[in-house]
């Protein structure tokens, strides 16, 4: 299958690029888009927290995840330790089942990122609903389906870079 | 050192199980820890500070755009604008003549009745920078924040009515949290007939609560603020009555309605003074404390 990655030699990623898309993800949650457009825009943060910690074990671990979660929370105006705690749990889940997760092919990856994007967004509901607010339907779980069918875009888009030349 | 699947054989530090539960716990904590006891105010405010640049940054392409688009105007729209501006400048100041001598009137009758002078209306003009992603809050950020004089508590409207109250203010930005927020309540009372009553938020939409099936209410009223909590200034027009529902066994009517102002579609808001400083939110004080000092005042 040609998009079976081990067979590609790639260069290996640098740490600013790793910051950049954080970065960038983060600066797409702060545009001021309409307001309905969170029934459908999904979770960029979280695609990328599980992206790099399938790709980058050794870089975005558990522990990042907490970190940029803890930022997440700020910018999205919501409870202190909800995306925190869920993208946590995101990357423990990932790195349990790191190298069979890296030598999937894209299909299978994003039926298992459809179920960890799914968790993520329901762990966050339960933190909300534990804390007062009411439970959502099941048009919440929308951003989650359409995170994970953009998997395969993310991933192509990440390798760009890191292509080498020769094949 | 970096390949995609380099299996990690000397694992520093802590398992990640143990990763896991530190960090699991630690959010728990920061959850009720912000939500219980609100302890993580300044820390908020520290990461706002520093995401803000990001922030800015974020709306540079949005304002270029509508600049370009500005600059693009064509003429006829430009000349349509301006008609339509002065039309309603000429209503306007018709209305103005008259607010201004009734203005007067009412200052000497208040003065009469040795009660304190309403504050004039300025307001501070803020741009929304963006609204949270979180579906469960129904948030607005502006760009004005503590330092430009914005203080908790403020009412926040726009051209056509009340969009909600600053909950939350970092040094460059603020919180505003919208009528339609759960657990809003703002005091209103009906225009028509000077009925007060209670108009709560439920996530979305607000409805008025509690209100007795016998009382004067029709489709179409418009509630304002009442202005006795002393938060709002008195008769901003909040919502408008859509739908009410008299059912024979309830003791309350449901009296569906609809915001006036564009809480979702907004992009500058004004941000009004406070009428006083509200007397510690939390305490029900049973007397308002101007009757108090009246009553003081008068034997």
């Amino acid at each position: 299958m040609n998009y079976d990655r081990p067979q590609e030699l790639l260069k290996p990623v640098k740490r600013r690029f790793i910051t950049l898309t954080f970065v960038v993800a983060l600066a797409l949650e702060l545009l001021p888009l309409p307001q309905g457009s969170n029934r459908w825009l999904p979770d960029f943060v979280a695609l990328l927290i599980l992206y790099w910690s399938v790709n980058q074990p050794r870089r975005i671990g558990i522990g990042m995840a907490f970190g940029i979660g803890l930022l997440a929370d700020v910018v999205s105006t919501s409870m202190f330790g909800q995306h925190a705690l869920a993208y946590s749990v995101g990357a423990y889940l990932i790195l349990l089942r790191q190298q069979q997760l890296v030598m999937f092919n894209l299909g299978q990856q994003t039926l298992v990122i459809l179920v960890l994007m799914m968790l993520i967004q329901l762990l966050m509901a339960v933190a909300r609903w534990s804390v007062g607010a009411s439970l959502p339907g099941l048009g919440y779980f929308l951003p989650a389906l359409i995170g994970a069918l953009l998997w395969p875009l993310l991933t192509k888009l990440m390798l760009l870079p890191y292509r080498s030349e020769r094949h | 050192m970096n390949f995609a699947n380099t299996p990690s054989f000397a694992n520093q530090g802590l398992q990640p199980g143990g990763r896991l539960f530190l960090c699991v716990l630690t959010s728990l904590a920061l959850l009720i820890g912000d939500s219980q006891y609100g302890l993580m105010e300044k820390a908020r405010d520290a990461i706002s500070v520093v995401l803000y640049p990001l922030q800015r940054a974020a709306n540079v392409p949005l304002n270029l755009t509508m600049q370009v688009g500005d600059f693009f105007t064509a003429q006829a729209a430009l000349k349509r604008e301006n008609d339509a501006l002065r039309e309603r400048d000429l209503i306007q100041s018709s209305h103005l003549m008259r607010m201004s001598s009734l203005e007067k009137e009412l200052q000497q009758l208040r003065q009469l009745n040795a009660l304190a002078a309403q504050p004039s209306h300025a307001g501070v003009v803020a741009e929304v920078l963006y609204t949270g992603r979180d579906p469960f809050s129904y948030r607005l950020i502006i760009d004005k924040g503590s330092s430009s004089g914005i203080a908790s508590g403020q009412a926040v409207i726009d051209e056509n009515g009340l969009i909600g109250q600053v909950t939350r203010v970092q040094p460059l930005s603020a919180e505003v949290t919208q009528v339609i927020n759960r657990h809003y309540i703002v005091p209103v009372m009906i225009e028509r007939t000077g009925h007060r009553a209670l108009l709560y938020g439920f996530g979305g939409g607000v409805e008025v609560r509690y209100l007795p099936i016998s009382t004067d209410i029709r489709d179409n009223d418009l509630l304002v603020t009442s202005g006795v909590d002393g938060v709002y200034l008195q008769g901003i027009p909040v919502a408008r009555v859509k739908q009410i529902d008299r059912l024979g066994g309830a003791a309350f009517a449901r009296v569906r309605s609809e915001v006036i102002a564009g809480v979702q579609s907004s992009r500058f808001v004004v941000i009004m003074p406070n009428r006083r400083l509200p007397a510690a939110p939390p305490v029900p004080v049973s007397p308002p404390a101007d009757a108090a000092n009246t009553d003081k005042k008068s034997p």
